[in-house]
């Protein structure tokens, strides 16, 4: 096999394609940690906060949020892109890093995918909730006019996102499945209980690892790894439409869909990184997802936290030159406005303190990396927030400016959502391989 | 396939695999399938497998989504899809004719992906014969861990059967089996 001997092996510890078996189904054949306990019930406990939460939402109405006539989309549509630019690693490091041939995505692609799912499933809640009568929630899909609500309109970004999540959300599921079917056929092969035989052989869907088999599989992996690419970059597209095509100063920009995309693609990192800096270590998963991985997804998060800041200079920078007053005074309200600390906020998170990444040893110090993409996760949740909230709150009629707060309810199902998040991801790195154990095999050096 | 007669040769290396392959396909020999717990690079171009029309499938699956897209949005917002009259709403005085068109292009562009990832994965799952609960046939339980396996029907040989043999075991298979009525033995040679 060709080795490059400028790059560092992609598998340490001189595994074999055994011991690849052995290291990522071992969660799965053991009884969980004392630790995995610990961290599902604390999440559990924040999806039981949801679930009041949003039982309370349904019950009184929309009045429980702090959101008012001037800032109708306040920490809800702040959380919804949030939870959307997540899902968007996940799909950037299985599919476009496929297309690029990038083999260090396969010991992350598995895990980056699963966040991608749990994340899109949190952002659905908020604008589902949002419609005030959840119970009406078919309303935005096509149905003819006799099912209660009138033909949806197709002029509305806001409808373009419910085909482009709704799309990204099941081809996502579909690329991930598709991805884990070898991995449960090795499960079920190994699997010493009945049930175990019996669920993964029924997930298995029958996979022998037959040539055939894989042939076909590589080609419906490539495409669809071609079509989820210009997928993934349509649905951040589509969500900043939400906003471009409106008139609001501060919104009504056309950088807006290179710069989304470029935000949801660092703020998913922030959060792949989050995630995976733990779970490497509680699973014993180190020399799989060696530091060299965290480094290279340092430099994507270097890369992206420079395209969003050069995104906020130049919009900055454009409003003022625009010499329309509307847009100078939104942008200006932003830095020096009632907002100001969520404005400076986002611009340190963001622009600044990726910046640090330049250094090796930056790049290279798990727990260096992992406070850093907490820095992330805060700086990209107050980007959103400062588009939404600062562009709302001063309106075009001085009479109608207000300011915003959310109630605890709005807390409650955003931490909620928190708790789902892991929920799920807890389940997955007990059920599931959490590092795609076929790829793995195919890239290991030593062999038996 | 479980009910076939095979010629089964267990290895722990793909690149010994890879050579069998290969000596056995200069020699004429048909084989029926390899197992392996990963996509072993090129193997499938050194069984001479033709590459699968799958693409073309999801191609058509994909433009039948565009079409979808396309009338779904026509029919609902304009009265010029044919003769049918389906009550459009007249929203904020919008055009409700082609000139709505760039406004129905993302929707158009979303179905034409849904449809073509689908569209190809249902492809796949019934080209291979694969569906939730299928028992699978596997020859030996480590053909998904870490073991690669060749399998040879006795009656596509067109070399002698000691040749066979000599072959796999010169190319390093660390077990010989031969399965018949669906009892595996193992071979000694």
């Amino acid at each position: 096999m060709y080795e490059a001997s400028i790059r560092k092996p992609l598998v340490t510890g001189n595994k074999t394609i055994t011991d690849i078996s052995d290291d990522i189904c071992r969660p799965i054949e053991n009884k969980p940690t004392k630790l995995w306990y610990l961290g599902f019930t604390i999440s559990f406990i924040f999806l039981g906060i949801m679930g009041v939460s949003l039982a309370w939402t349904t019950w009184e109405g929309i009045g429980t949020w702090g959101v008012n006539k001037t800032i109708m989309w306040g920490w809800d549509i702040t959380n919804f892109v949030f939870w959307v630019g997540i899902g968007h690693a996940g799909t950037l490091i299985s599919a476009i890093l496929l297309l690029f041939r990038q083999k260090w995505r396969m010991a992350i692609n598995r895990s980056a995918e699963a966040m991608t799912i749990f994340a899109v499933m949190c952002a659905a809640i908020f604008p589902l909730f949002h419609m005030g009568r959840v119970w009406l929630g078919y309303w935005p899909l096509p149905l003819p006019n006799a099912f209660g609500s009138l033909w949806v309109n197709f002029n509305s970004p806001l409808l373009w996102d419910v085909f482009a999540i709704s799309t990204y959300f099941s081809v996502s599921l579909l690329f991930w499945y598709l991805g884990l079917i070898p991995d449960i056929a090795t499960v079920r092969d190994r699997a010493t209980t009945k049930a175990r035989k019996f669920w993964y052989g029924f997930f298995a869907m029958g996979w022998d690892g037959s040539a055939r088999t894989w042939h076909r599989y590589e080609v419906v992996s490539l495409i669809l790894a071609g079509v989820s690419t210009p997928l993934v970059l349509s649905v951040h597209t589509i969500v900043s439409f939400d906003f471009a095509t409106s008139v609001i100063p501060g919104w009504h920009t056309t950088i807006f869909p290179p710069y989304f995309v470029a935000g949801a693609i660092f703020s998913g990192f922030g959060m792949v990184l989050t995630l995976l800096v733990i779970a490497r270590s509680v699973l014993k998963l180190t020399d799989y997802i060696t530091v060299e991985h965290l480094e290279a997804m340092t430099k994507v998060v270097m890369l992206t936290g420079s395209m969003v800041g050069l995104a906020y200079l130049t919009e900055f920078f454009i409003a003022q030159y625009s010499g329309v007053e509307y847009e100078q005074y939104a942008f200006l309200n932003r830095a020096t406005g009632p907002y100001w600390w969520a404005y400076w906020t986002m611009m340190t998170c963001n622009l600044l303190a990726p910046q640090v990444f330049w250094f090796k040893w930056a790049r290279t110090t798990p727990w260096f990396i992992f406070i850093m993409s907490i820095v992330v996760n805060i700086g990209m949740w107050f980007e959103r927030f400062v588009i939404i909230v600062t562009s709302l709150h001063r309106d075009y009629l001085p009479s109608s400016w207000a300011m915003y707060s959310p109630t605890i309810t709005e807390v409650g199902i955003f931490l909620g959502t928190m708790g789902l998040f892991f929920t799920c991801f807890f389940l997955f790195s007990k059920y599931l391989p959490v590092v795609n154990m076929s790829e793995m095999k195919s890239i290991v050096k030593s062999r038996e | 396939m479980l009910d076939k007669n095979l010629i089964v040769g267990v290895y722990d290396n793909e690149d010994n695999l890879m050579s069998t392959v290969g000596r056995l396909r200069k020699k004429g020999v048909e084989i029926f399938d390899c197992f392996t717990p990963y996509p072993v690079h090129n193997l499938d171009k050194e069984m001479g497998i033709k590459r699968s029309n799958l693409t073309v499938g999801a191609f058509i699956c994909g433009s039948l989504g565009f079409l979808s897209g396309t009338l779904l949005q026509f029919y609902m917002m304009t009265n010029h899809l044919g003769t049918f009259k389906s009550w459009p709403m007249n929203i904020g005085g919008k055009p409700m004719d082609y000139l709505m068109l760039p406004s129905m292009m993302p929707v158009m562009f979303e179905l034409t992906i849904l449809f073509t990832a689908f569209g190809i994965g249902i492809l796949f799952f019934i080209r291979s014969r694969m569906i939730h609960g299928k028992i699978a046939a596997i020859l030996d339980p480590r053909q998904t861990q870490d073991r690669l396996l060749i399998a040879i029907e006795p009656g596509h040989l067109g070399i002698s059967r000691d040749e066979l043999n000599q072959i796999l075991k010169e190319e390093g298979a660390i077990e010989l089996r031969e399965r018949k009525d669906g009892e595996q033995v193992v071979i000694n040679v």
